[in-house]
């Protein structure tokens, strides 16, 4: 490459680059404002109190269409349960990669497969659900299913962010609490963990507006319920499912619905979101607070 | 007492360990006497995280065992061919006709004759679906994500007060769930593309040479490839933009000074920039490709869910996971389960493939911990 050719033409070509770059900043918010702003616009015109306080009624019914508080409370079970398997797990496994994996073989595997299975399609992980958790109870789809694979989806984003953030914590922090005759246990539970509190629940906050939010691997394992449903032993009902079931209907009552729900959840994910923000200076600061 | 043993009970500085894992058994008079009661904890704790790091190796080491087996019909039926076969149709009844003739069989009563045609199974539409409706993603995607990351390393940093906010803005843009997506797509670019797009380009394509993947070949529906496309380049917008910007910014101040001294242009050092850190971007366009590959639900909303290999962009087609979202649960022959979960598994093998070259480019050269 030339780069002694200060002319005309490699001023002009910079400009056009430099335009370039602004504009493709500002595509991308010009998406998230159509996107988010278009959600807005139909989502706040078809909430009613109806639809937190109702199960969906069918076409026909008194109060068609009824509401998705079957939804809700089957997706807030859900995350309860997949957080109750997902974030020990999750976390354990965060502490080993950041205070035992030193000379060990497992470490770099670990990290190496947790950052793969982030990648891996959550369709796929509702196909194993399927698999272990449906097929062996006589094709009987149950909530237990949906949350195993949610909590699949959650272990390996709360052991890196985990990782990550126990990591920014000062050495000599471990340093001070051994030398006071700490084991190395009490060292990471009362000294470690309570030092990077914060932004560990960050880590965990984020995994579950993510899997708030996931779809496919609940579609055929707790497959969704029209009822109000308590018990995963049962065809578990959930936001996501139901708001994708709802906007492929081809009435627009369903849609509404559909409508609703979908601005309820990015609500909820936003909220989520920026409280993790703002409670996480590590995470605002830059990406890469150990270079 | 030797030297050895006593120098056991420091803790290593660097892992604070005392005599390897577990901690050493306490030792009467040892510096450790009076917290010997908790070395039982040091070695569960230890034991627990073990355990759980072990259930990370073992999530992977179920996944591909479980699908592998529960595709074992599919791929003894129908074998290498899966890959090359371009009809996909689940066992169904249909109506049998005279074979010389082409019509109607009738029984005695007077009712047609129908009968069982057995599943026929190959994967090669919805693996060109995947493949196309990708390759489109990353052709909008990378240009603007590559400027976006461009912006936000070598502007961003002179508006300093906005420069979170953007960032914030983007990761959200990442955090928006899919179906989120697919119902825009379904409610606002199907019925654009299917009255104000599609139209016009029939008319101006219709008949040239060569373009006619530009051209709906038939009524316009909106839902399509290209709909897909468009849909998956904003999904992805976010993890290439984020992980070329983490990219961009580890490339060494020397490198773009020693440009800038030598008399570049903005452009010309930031070419220079693009070209320091081109694995780790490229890295980062795979793991975009694997996530647009394996995205689901807002591809299932938007692609118009039709099992066919068509040279347009501008007609239906069917990805891999789509086509599994659609047909798993009403799959009713065994048969047809096991091919859809085939197709999982060539999914779930394209993705791993990637991912490992993507992390082994961004991680493996910039950072220990990488980007997303």
């Amino acid at each position: 490459m030339e780069l002694t050719a200060y002319d005309a033409y490699s001023r002009g070509k910079s400009t056009i680059m430099f335009g370039l770059c602004v504009l493709s900043t500002g595509a991308i918010l010009a998406a998230l404002g159509l996107v988010v702003g278009y959600l807005i616009s139909i989502g706040y015109k078809s909430v009613d109190v109806a639809f937190f306080t109702q199960a969906p009624v069918p076409p026909g019914g008194v109060g068609y269409p009824g509401g998705m508080l079957n939804g809700i409370v089957g997706t807030a079970i859900l995350i309860g349960l997949a957080s109750a398997v997902g974030i020990p797990i999750g976390l354990l496994a965060g502490v080993y990669l950041a205070e035992y994996s030193s000379n060990s073989w497992m470490a770099s595997p670990v990290r190496f497969i947790a950052d793969v299975l982030t990648g891996v399609p959550s369709i796929v992980v509702g196909i194993l659900g399927y698999e272990l958790l449906v097929v062996p109870l006589s094709h009987h789809y149950n909530g237990w299913a949906g949350a195993v694979a949610l909590a699949f989806i959650m272990i390996p984003l709360v052991a890196r962010t985990t990782e990550e953030m126990l990591l920014l914590v000062p050495r000599s922090y471990r340093e001070a609490s051994v030398a006071l005759g700490a084991t190395k246990a009490r060292t990471i539970l009362k000294v470690v963990l309570p030092a990077a509190t914060g932004s560990v629940i960050t880590g965990v906050m984020l995994a579950i507006a993510r899997v708030a939010g996931e779809t496919a691997p609940l579609l055929f394992t707790a497959l969704g319920s029209r009822f109000i449903e308590t018990n995963p032993n049962h065809p578990f009902p959930s936001l996501t499912v139901q708001i994708y079931r709802k906007a492929m209907e081809p009435y627009k009552e369903e849609n509404r619905q559909a409508w609703a729900g979908i601005l309820v959840l990015l609500l909820l994910i936003f909220v989520l979101n920026l409280m993790v923000r703002l409670a996480a200076s590590p995470l605002l600061r830059g990406r890469h607070p150990r270079r | 007492m030797s030297i050895s043993s006593f120098d056991s009970r420091i803790p290593d500085p660097l892992t604070g360990l005392v005599g390897g894992i577990g901690g050493t058994p306490a030792r009467q008079g040892g510096i450790f006497r009076a917290t010997g009661n908790t070395l039982g904890g040091d070695f569960y704790l230890a034991l627990l995280a073990r355990g759980s790091a072990g259930i990370v190796l073992l999530m992977l080491a179920t996944l591909v065992p479980v699908l592998a087996i529960a595709a074992v019909p599919s791929i003894r039926g129908f074998g290498a061919g899966f890959l090359r076969t371009t009809r996909w149709s689940p066992e169904h009844e249909a109506q049998k006709r005279d074979p010389r003739t082409g019509f109607l069989v009738h029984d005695e009563d007077g009712e047609v004759i129908k009968k069982t045609v057995p599943g026929v199974f190959g994967a090669l539409p919805v693996i060109y679906g995947t493949v196309v409706s990708s390759a489109l993603a990353l052709l909008f995607a990378v240009p603007v994500s590559l400027g976006a990351a461009l912006f936000l390393v070598r502007i961003g940093p002179w508006l300093t007060a906005s420069i979170s906010i953007i960032s914030f803005l983007i990761e959200f843009l990442a955090a928006i769930p899919s179906i989120a997506y697919g119902i825009w797509g379904l409610f606002v670019v199907a019925p654009f593309l299917q009255n104000h797009l599609e139209p016009p380009l029939n008319n101006f394509f219709g008949h040239v040479p060569f373009l006619r993947f530009l051209h709906t070949d038939g009524q316009p529906i909106g839902r399509d490839m290209f709909n897909a496309g468009l849909i998956l380049a904003i999904m992805i917008l976010p993890i290439i933009t984020a992980i070329s910007r983490d990219v961009l910014r580890s490339v060494p101040r020397v490198q773009i000074e020693g440009t800038q001294a030598l008399g570049a242009t903005w452009w010309q050092s930031s070419w220079a920039m693009l070209r320091y850190g081109r694995s780790g971007l490229f890295g980062a366009v795979m793991l975009g490709l694997a996530r647009a590959a394996g995205e689901t639900m807002a591809v299932a909303m938007v692609i118009g869910n039709a099992i066919q290999i068509h040279s347009s962009i501008f007609r239906s087609a069917q990805t891999m996971s789509s086509l599994i979202a659609n047909e798993f649960a009403e799959a009713s022959t065994d048969m047809h389960r096991s091919a859809l979960i085939e197709v999982a598994l060539i999914l779930l093998m394209m993705s791993l493939a990637f991912n490992v070259v993507a992390r082994y480019l961004v991680v493996g050269r910039h950072s220990r911990a990488g980007g997303a």
